[in-house]
């Protein structure tokens, strides 16, 4: 089905190639996972086997792509769409129209297909997603999940015979990723096509025993089936990163019957708790739930409807979040929304400067941080210009060169490979370590059992679970919440 | 909070109206505020406007930017009041002079303002955007342009939302906005901005690869699924546009 030759691929104005003498064969109905770090090169091979590669990218190639007769290299977009379809990473970012039933059709109707077959293969697409129900919805209002489900449907409605998903769970939450690759699941008994999926999550797949094709620098470094290695946690048998934490000094944090919510529609409801020094608390639940309403509560970016909320002894009411900025640093989930400056100093010392924190010491911390992040050297470059790893972590010594007591971190690791993700939480846990505390939303059982010292569990809007990881994996296991579990749970409720 | 001047759905007879059958009423209302010189006439205009709200489940006092709206028009007729100086004085005191004249045209002034403001309101308020582009597209708009609207409705959502997100970022790492120069103002605009511009670069990328990846622009025309119905009610409200841009013609000819 598709078959891909010594492919190199260099991007227009880089000198590093995004793909290197790549051999790939896939045989028609076969499913093949792509794995790897980031930057490895997997999203530019499904840019190439949709054409899009050469088609809007002016760089240089070398190598044959074929996917069935055609040769991607030289063929139109349009027919090479006829056979393969791409879903990619953000839903939000792929969809052309306002409603489900509009999307679904859009493909159809560029090709010209007459009215009475497009509603019928609406209909069709929508079933082999499990989303017959979100027909009439607007997309505005579906959760992650239903939008992935409808992006998939809206590729799968022009039958092609070759699917490829780009990451298509890393926006989603442990439940709606499960969801997701049912769905995939569902799709290949379905409809009997090849699928491609580029996916870190490897546990939640290898019950589909798909062929593993792992990538690195831009190579296939290997190629056979899922294996049991794969399945387990990349963070199995490191010692605990904290020690539990005492809670004889006073609360860093101190949130009294908080109540809180985005234009009048509450979405917090009556939240009690105490954050001390030294507790790293991690804080999962579906998305929609309120984690993230939950962290700008704490920084005072979202004032309280009722009850109120205290940070080192600061009501968050009645201080303006400048102010509470010189205790708390607040990480959000795109590191793209988060640079200002024009250099890569410029945007470390920019929380600093704007605080007037930026003495000696604070400049000797962040050169110290930038060398510790592999950003030394790269001072004047514009931030733009770095990987999505690095701006990750430059955004990270950013808020930390204020040396804040307080760590507010939503969903950070998206998109990060191990060693990355790796990093982070060590500078995160060096704050904790220092006396700090953090607060972070995540995804990620596995990361929560290795580093975290107590979970919050929200769901609609309150904490259902708050205990330490194991007590907490314990009362989620017996809540039947299983994607929310670590691997090696996942292995022993198997067992 | 009073709501955003966006479509509000509803089931009102102008909600269910084809969208350019609304249009062109909307665009001959304003033609005919400009073209016809009568306070009566654009006061008999706003108080329609002012039945059609209500007939439509909409509350006109509950609009964002009332009081700024009702403001601009009274101070326009108040300038006509006050400076135009045709017919008979109505009183005097001191320099001021107001005229039957003056009276009028202010009436016509800010009557015409109000005319055209509320019905392009009732227009946004009664008529999903998205519906609006679709027929404009099946009445023979080529359908780039068409969907260059629809993807441009769902960006403005997407990227309040990410204004937000920027702005609370900033607050987060020290940022206030405080605009104590010019130089100040641009240096917190470009801030705001930057981050904002380089998402939709990528949104933009992220867009053409799923347009052409599902043959937008294949063909010079395509195919649609939905089709705004054209009911009898449709072909009254049409009918009557014409008959009513007739008389007007043939009044402002025999004038």
């Amino acid at each position: 089905m598709i078959s891909v030759q010594d492919l190199s691929y260099c991007f227009p104005g880089r000198t590093d190639e995004a793909l290197r003498d790549v051999n790939l064969d896939i045989a028609p109905g076969e499913f093949v996972v792509l794995t790897g770090p980031s930057g490895c090169g997997k999203s530019t091979l499904a840019l190439a086997l949709t054409g899009i590669l050469f088609r809007q990218y002016d760089g240089q190639a070398r190598g044959t792509v074929q996917v069935g007769e055609l040769d991607a290299r030289e063929c139109p977009i349009y027919d090479l769409a006829e056979v393969v379809g791409l879903v990619q990473q953000n839903p939000e970012n792929q969809f052309c129209t306002l409603t489900v039933r509009d999307e679904v059709a859009f493909g159809l109707e560029n090709r010209r297909l007459p009215p009475d077959e497009i509603a019928r293969r609406i209909d069709w697409a929508l079933h082999v997603v499990g989303a017959t129900h979100l027909l009439d919805r607007h997309l505005a209002t579906l959760s992650g999940g239903e939008k992935q489900k409808v992006a998939i449907a809206a590729v799968m409605a022009a039958k092609p015979q070759v699917l490829i998903l780009d990451e298509p769970t890393s926006n989603l939450d442990p439940a709606a990723t499960a969801d997701v690759l049912r769905t995939i699941a569902q799709i290949r008994a379905e409809a009997a096509l090849t699928v491609i999926v580029i996916e870190h999550k490897l546990s939640f797949l290898s019950p589909l025993a798909p062929r593993l094709v792992r990538m690195a620098a831009g190579q296939i470094v290997a190629d056979g089936p899922i294996g049991p290695g794969d399945r387990a946690s990349p963070w199995a048998g490191r010692p605990a990163a904290l020690p539990a934490p005492s809670r004889d000094e006073p609360p860093l944090v101190w949130v009294k019957g908080l109540h809180a919510g985005h234009n009048g529609r509450p979405v917090l409801h009556d939240l009690s708790l105490q954050v001390h020094p030294g507790e790293f608390v991690a804080v999962m639940g579906d998305n929609g739930t309120g984690k993230s309403t939950f962290l700008l509560s704490l920084l005072g970016l979202l004032k309280p409807a009722q009850g109120c909320v205290e940070v080192a002894g600061q009501d968050t009411r009645r201080t303006p979040a400048s102010r509470l900025a010189r205790q708390s640093a607040f990480v959000f989930q795109n590191p793209d929304h988060q640079l200002f400056a024009d250099s890569v100093w410029g945007e470390a010392a920019f929380a600093p400067r704007n605080l007037d924190l930026l003495d000696a010491a604070t400049t000797q911390w962040l050169n110290d941080a930038l060398n510790r992040s592999g950003l030394a050297g790269r001072e004047e470059e514009h931030p733009y210009r770095l990987s999505y790893g690095e701006k990750r972590r430059l955004n990270m010594v950013s808020v930390l060169g204020i040396r804040p007591r307080l760590l507010l971190l939503d969903e950070i690791l998206i998109g990060q490979d191990r060693a990355n993700a790796a990093f982070l939480l060590e500078l995160v846990a060096e704050e904790v370590r220092r006396g700090g505390a953090a607060v972070m939303v995540t995804h990620d059982p596995d990361v929560v059992q290795a580093y975290a010292t107590r979970v919050l569990f929200f769901e609609n809007g309150t904490i259902t679970v708050d205990a330490p990881p194991a007590a907490a994996f314990q009362r989620l296991a017996a809540a039947g919440r299983r994607p929310y579990l670590p691997r090696g749970w996942v292995e022993e409720m198997r067992r | 909070m009073k709501p955003r001047l966006t479509y509000q759905p509803g089931t009102s007879f102008l909600h269910r109206m084809h969208p350019l059958v609304k249009l062109a009423w909307l665009l001959f209302t304003t033609v005919v505020a400009f073209v016809v010189p009568s306070p009566w006439l654009v006061l008999g205009i706003v108080g329609l406007t002012g039945v059609l709200f209500l007939l439509s489940g909409l509350r006109l006092g509950g609009l964002r930017g009332l009081r700024l709206l009702v403001g601009t028009a009274l101070l326009l007729a108040l300038l006509q009041v006050l400076f135009q100086r045709q017919g008979a004085v109505l009183f005097e005191l001191g320099p001021l002079a107001p005229t039957t004249g003056g009276l009028a045209s202010g009436a016509y002034v800010g009557g015409r303002f109000l005319a055209v403001v509320f019905c392009s309101y009732l227009f946004v308020l009664t008529t999903d955007p998205a519906d609006l582009a679709y027929a404009l597209m099946q009445a023979g708009l080529p359908y780039r342009f068409g969907f260059a609207l629809v993807t441009a409705l769902r960006m403005v959502a997407v990227f309040e939302e990410e204004g937000q997100t920027v702005y609370r970022a900033q607050l987060a790492r020290g940022v206030q906005y405080d605009v104590r120069s010019p130089r100040r103002l641009l240096i917190l605009a470009r801030q705001f901005l930057l981050p904002l511009l380089i998402s939709a670069l990528g949104k933009v990328d992220g867009l053409a690869v799923s347009m052409e990846g599902r043959c937008f622009g294949k063909y010079p025309t395509r195919t649609f699924l939905k089709t705004a119905p054209f009911t009898r009610f449709d072909g009254f409200a049409a009918g009557l546009l014409l008959v009513t841009a007739a008389a007007t013609v043939g009044y402002l000819v025999m004038v």
